[in-house]
């Protein structure tokens, strides 16, 4: 069976399991046994859900046998990265190495709504403890082992939702969800060559996540197409009781054209310090999209963006972790960057921190007015391929890059989608993304598409896992 | 106010507010750790100073609205 269904997008999948030519339960059994025996190879897995994905596959394939089908994701498995919760005693251990044992009684808000699209939960997905909240510099900083790349074992996945970046582009699950503060659904999805959504704030409720920084964490997706991302969009979003800052604006996934070229802004100076085969991926990417948009230069007027998400996320983790910090937890952690990394957060002052918020609202209008002429901004995903295993990424902290798009899009709770655009001539996958304006998923999800229509970069997958 | 960004106008604040994690936690750290927390102080205050010097009004209110909770609303 393998080799019709892995990597196989959502769309496709769907339709060999609604016309009965793929059981559910044949599925589910498909990806688990991928994820027993490739997922460890890569450090992708913390926990594989058996039990629970063949009650629910069994159930799946019992509706759709009597002609009760939910939709696209019925039947279809997932993962989901280890900081939501799930009931059944499945522990929820956020990768880090303290929490290992913990677990909940209960389901996170899109683990529920999932399944109850007949989605079949089929494991729990290793990531960099506590979300990279700590300040990990390098790879090994997770308690399941260094996130290893399905292009390379011997690169890095991106974190932090490494083990969902890595389950997709290994073909262990067809798609999986992942959490962003501030960069941990995009970086994946670059080094990993898949997509990766990054939904607006407040479009997918939190509960039951983990929370790093509460005025920052996002709940998306990472799938094998930008179309299989606005389809498990279509069933995670929507407001939910639990999650006050869900917004009650309805969600609905549309993929008719727009009937006019796009409109593309391309942030000034945006491949300054890119790798090379980076920029050239990135042009070469340009040169496509120009047959089916317009692209114009654009410039955020002078604000300090990184400084003003950056005071954010440090005073939030400050809080969010301020009892295990002040037990003395962070030294159970793996990295030894994380044992001393939540310290010095905790001396912002309040009045620093809500500066920060006061100057996000000048950050968040800055960003509108630039914006608001365009379908969406393109830019790189990241300024490099995925990083050697043992390489510290952050080797020079007193870097004078500034991730114009990581902390608008992130501060401002934009959207953005990552799509892989080409490789570098080690076979290591480039991203580039599109930016949108709060809401617009599906107009960034439709470029995003286009693209994918004209090339087939995310058709490629690593020889050695393609069955 | 901060008047330049030279990284040295928080000079005597930063070194305060390191004596601060040290008092406090200290006694868990290594030398070499709190030196990297002592740098970690300093890059947390580069930002703030770069916060500091952005000029706000008195009405510039944070972002996040706060709403009066009712348990049937």
């Amino acid at each position: 069976m393998s080799k019709g269904v892995i990597y196989k997008p959502i769309r496709d999948l769907s339709e060999l399991v609604r016309t009965c030519k793929v059981s559910p339960v044949e599925l589910a059994k498909t990806f688990l046994n991928r994820l027993e025996n490739l997922g460890p190879k890569y450090n992708a897995v913390v926990t594989v859900t058996r039990e629970r994905a063949l009650g629910h596959a069994q159930r799946a394939e019992e509706e759709i046998t009597k002609g009760l089908y939910r939709g696209p994701l019925h039947g279809i498995p997932f993962g989901v990265k280890d900081l939501l919760a799930t009931s059944d005693d499945i522990p929820t251990t956020w990768g880090a190495a303290p929490f290992k044992d913990q677990s909940f009684g209960y389901d996170a808000t899109v683990i529920r709504r999932l399944e109850e699209s007949g989605g079949v939960l089929v494991a729990k997905l290793s990531m960099i403890e506590l979300a990279g909240g700590m300040g990990y510099r390098q790879p090994h900083a997770s308690f399941t082992g260094p996130p290893r790349n399905p292009w390379n074992p011997e690169r890095w996945t991106g974190g932090s939702s490494s083990g969902s970046g890595a389950s997709v582009a290994g073909g262990f699950v067809p798609y999986a969800i992942g959490s962003e503060t501030w960069g941990s659904i995009l970086s994946p999805a670059n080094n990993c060559g898949v997509a990766g959504l990054r939904p607006t704030y407040g479009r997918v409720s939190r509960f039951g996540a983990m929370a790093l920084s509460w005025t920052l964490d996002k709940l998306g997706s990472l799938c094998l197409t930008a179309d299989d991302c606005g389809l498990v969009l279509e069933a995670i979003a929507g407001p939910d009781p639990n999650d006050p800052t869900t917004t009650e604006r309805p969600y609905r996934y549309d993929t008719r054209p727009i009937g006019r070229p796009f409109k593309l802004g391309l942030i000034k100076d945006a491949l300054e310090g890119m790798e090379e085969d980076v920029k050239q991926n990135f042009e070469e990417a340009l040169k496509v999209l120009e047959k089916v948009a317009s692209i114009e230069e654009v410039e955020f007027p002078d604000l300090p963006y990184n400084e003003i998400t950056r005071v954010i996320l440090s005073a939030e983790a400050a809080a969010a972790f301020d009892e295990f910090v002040e037990e003395g937890k962070a030294a159970e952690l793996t990295a030894p960057e994380d044992h001393f990394g939540p310290y010095a957060r905790t001396v912002v002052l309040a009045k620093d921190y809500l500066r920060a918020l006061r100057l996000r609202t000048h950050m968040a209008r800055a960003a509108e007015e630039v914006m608001y002429p365009y379908d969406a901004i393109v830019a790189p995903t990241n300024r490099r391929v995925a990083s050697p295993i043992d390489m510290e990424f952050r080797r020079n902290s007193t870097s004078t890059y500034r991730d114009i798009t990581g902390a608008v899009g992130n501060g401002a709770g934009l959207p953005s989608i990552s799509i892989p655009n080409g490789f570098n001539d080690e076979s290591l996958p480039t991203g580039i993304q599109f930016i949108g304006r709060a809401y617009d998923e599906n107009l960034i999800i439709a470029v995003a598409r286009t693209y994918q229509s004209m090339t087939d970069w995310h058709r490629r997958h690593p020889p050695e896992l393609t069955p | 106010m901060c008047a330049n960004l030279t990284g040295n106008c928080t000079k005597g604040e930063r070194e305060l507010l390191f004596e601060v994690v040290r008092s406090k936690y200290g006694d868990r750290l290594t030398s070499d750790e709190l030196e990297e927390v002592k740098k970690g102080v300093d890059r947390i205050f580069e930002a703030v100073e770069k916060l500091r010097a952005v000029k706000l009004e008195n009405w510039d209110e944070p972002f996040s609205i706060f709403r009066p909770y009712r348990k049937d609303e």
